[in-house]
Order: structure tokens, then C-alpha cells, then sequence
């Protein structure tokens, strides 16, 4: 006979490999679609004559697509570090409401071990992560939080996203110039994507539809990388400007 | 030999964005887990949108038609299907026009 805690342990060990199948399985699809984002970080990141130490070590530390698809299109020998670090925050600045949106789901988990998960925390990550803790609250979960179900997404894209990236590096420029062949499209493609999933209505987009044109305006006028930082400032002030219930969800529907 | 893979300052801009990025990810948990803030909700909500419609904003104004034509078929096709089949709609229109449209307008 094997005492019972023996027994507990058995089961939570069989429980938590559980959650770690199911949450891989979720994550295959994702996982896929993050070869093509990998490959062209990869790719251009050996037009900008990027090492492969660099890449990976960008991947590895700061693990976030969308800034380091933006790092790569201003790297240089001599990186600009403040403008690549000031576009990181601005492109990155999304991290802090997703957190905000975990609060509620992850109340009973220890602070020092949400503050360690943070680090690989990402948009699908998140997605998948707060999709499963609200069906189980609504299963009647005393706990919504999935630590295994978190992690192990996680620990699956972190890894694919530097070996996809890594492979691109590699493989990318044998393709030669993707330019020719339309792969340049994939960086807007990517952004519209991420745009469309955050779309909540036309009043919501007005102070998108103002960066757009004033990020337009100012590429077409002034050289350099100032048009994200026009762009993006425009629209800040919209919503500083018009009344907060201007952009409640309700009225924009 | 490390040399030639990185130089200092590559390597502090990589670990300077690392850094920012690690607090962008706690911040929000960390400063709002007991608080509530509406306006400053409201503006990240928006704010990274418009960040992004930034990032894109050149390939409106290439003065390229073929580009134009392309990153409107991109976004029809981010409206109505997956991330991949616009990945490939988009890379596909823009090839394909890029390639085609000169030989038609001339």
C-alpha cells in the first residue's frame, strides 16, 4: 500500500502532464504560423548584416515579434540604442494591458511566480492563456489559472520563434531577394492581422485612421524613422482629446 | 572570436530592449493589481493600434499602383480569413503585381 500522499502526488503529476498535452495541442497551429514570422525576421535580419549570436540573443531577451521586426529595420554596425529602445516601449506598450487582463485570472497564484512567467508572455500566449481560464470559470474552476496550460505555450513558441528566426537567417537569403517576389508584404500583413484582431468599432479606429494619414504625410516628407513616432503621438492626442465616452465599447458597436 | 559575433553596443541595445520589454510585461500586473485607472486603459487600448498602423504606413505611400492594389487585397483578406491566407494573399498580390501591372499600364 503507498501511503496517500504518494497518491496526491501521482495525481497531480498524471494532472499536470495532462495540461501540458492539451495546451500543446492548442498550440500547434499557432506554433505553425509563427515559421513564417521566424523566417522573416531571420531573412532580414541578414539583409541588415545582423550576426547570428544577435539575432538569438534578441530573440532569446526580448522575445517580442512586432519590436524586433521594427529593431531589425534600424539596425545598424552601430545600433541607435535610444531610438530602438523608445520604439520597443511604444510598440510593446500593449504588454501592460494584457497584464492588466490577467489580474483577475491568476489572484490566487504567488506574485514572484507571475512575475517569472511574465517574461514569456506574448499576444498568443495571452490569447490562449485567458481564453482557457474563462471557460474554466465558467466550468466552475475554484482556480482559472492553468500554470501547466500557461507554460508550456509558452515554452513552445519561445522555442519556436528563436529556431525559426534562426533558420531564416540561414536559409532565408538563398530565396534571394524577397523584395521581388512580394515577401516584404508579409510585415504589413502581419500588422493588419494583429489590427483587425484589435478592432472595436469605428470610433475606436478614428485615432488609427489620423496616424495613418499623419505617419503617411510625414514619410512621405521628412527622412528617417519619424513617422511612427508622428503617427503614433497623433493618435495619443485624439484620444487625450475627445471625451472618454467617446470610445465606450458600447456606443461604438 | 565573440568579437566578430557582437560588439558592445549591440549587445547593450539588445539587453536594453530585453529590459524594456520585461517591464512592459509586469507593469500593468505589478502597478494596477489592486487599482483602477479607466483613462489610462482607454489609451493603451488604443494606443498600440495606432502605433502599428504607423509601423506600415510607407507601403501606402511607395507611389507604387501595383503596392497599393497589393496592401488593399491584404487587408480584404485579413477581414475575412486566417493570419496565413492573408499572409499569402499578401505576399501573392504583391509579387504577382509587382511583376504584371508595369507590363499591363505600358
Amino acid at each position: 500500500m503507498s501511503p496517500p500522499s504518494s497518491v496526491a502526488q501521482q495525481k497531480l503529476k498524471h494532472h499536470i502532464r495532462h495540461e501540458c498535452l492539451r495546451a500543446f495541442k492548442t498550440a500547434i497551429p499557432l506554433i505553425i504560423s509563427f515559421i513564417p514570422f521566424g523566417m522573416m525576421l531571420g531573412a532580414q535580419a541578414k539583409m541588415k548584416g545582423m550576426s547570428w549570436l544577435e539575432l538569438v540573443l534578441m530573440c532569446g531577451v526580448n522575445f517580442a515579434g512586432g519590436s524586433e521586426f521594427v529593431a531589425i529595420g534600424l539596425w545598424q554596425q552601430t545600433p541607435p540604442l535610444l531610438m530602438i529602445v523608445c520604439m520597443t516601449l511604444l510598440v510593446n506598450c500593449r504588454h501592460i494591458l494584457m497584464g492588466v487582463t490577467m489580474i483577475p485570472i491568476c489572484r490566487r497564484q504567488p506574485v514572484r511566480k507571475m512575475l517569472l512567467s511574465f517574461f514569456l508572455l506574448c499576444d498568443e500566449t495571452w490569447a490562449l492563456s485567458l481564453q482557457d481560464s474563462y471557460r474554466r470559470m465558467e466550468e466552475g474552476y475554484r482556480e482559472p489559472f492553468s500554470y501547466p496550460y500557461y507554460i508550456t505555450i509558452a515554452i513552445s513558441f519561445y522555442i519556436t520563434w528563436i529556431i525559426t528566426a534562426l533558420l531564416g537567417l540561414l536559409i532565408g537569403p538563398l530565396l534571394g531577394d524577397l523584395t521581388q517576389y512580394g515577401f516584404d508584404m508579409a510585415f504589413p500583413a502581419v500588422f493588419i492581422v494583429l489590427l483587425k484582431g484589435m478592432w472595436n468599432g469605428w470610433r475606436r479606429g478614428i485615432p488609427w485612421a489620423c496616424s495613418l494619414l499623419v505617419a503617411c504625410v510625414v514619410h512621405l516628407l521628412i527622412p528617417g524613422q519619424w513617422y511612427v513616432m508622428a503617427g503614433a503621438m497623433t493618435g495619443l492626442l485624439i484620444v487625450l482629446c475627445l471625451p472618454p465616452s467617446f470610445f465606450e465599447i458600447n456606443h461604438a458597436r | 572570436m565573440l568579437d566578430n559575433l557582437i560588439n558592445h553596443h549591440a549587445f547593450l541595445t539588445i539587453l536594453c530592449m530585453g529590459m524594456v520589454t520585461y517591464l512592459t510585461r509586469i507593469s500593468g500586473y505589478l502597478l494596477l493589481r489592486n487599482r483602477n485607472y479607466p483613462r489610462l486603459t482607454r489609451i493603451l487600448e488604443i494606443l498600440p493600434g495606432c502605433v502599428m498602423i504607423s509601423l506600415i504606413a510607407p507601403i501606402f505611400v511607395t507611389g507604387k499602383l501595383s503596392d497599393f492594389i497589393a496592401v488593399i487585397l491584404t487587408i480584404l483578406a485579413a477581414m475575412r480569413f486566417s493570419f496565413l491566407m492573408t499572409l499569402i494573399v499578401g505576399i501573392g498580390s504583391a509579387g504577382v503585381l509587382r511583376h504584371f501591372l508595369p507590363m499591363i499600364l505600358h
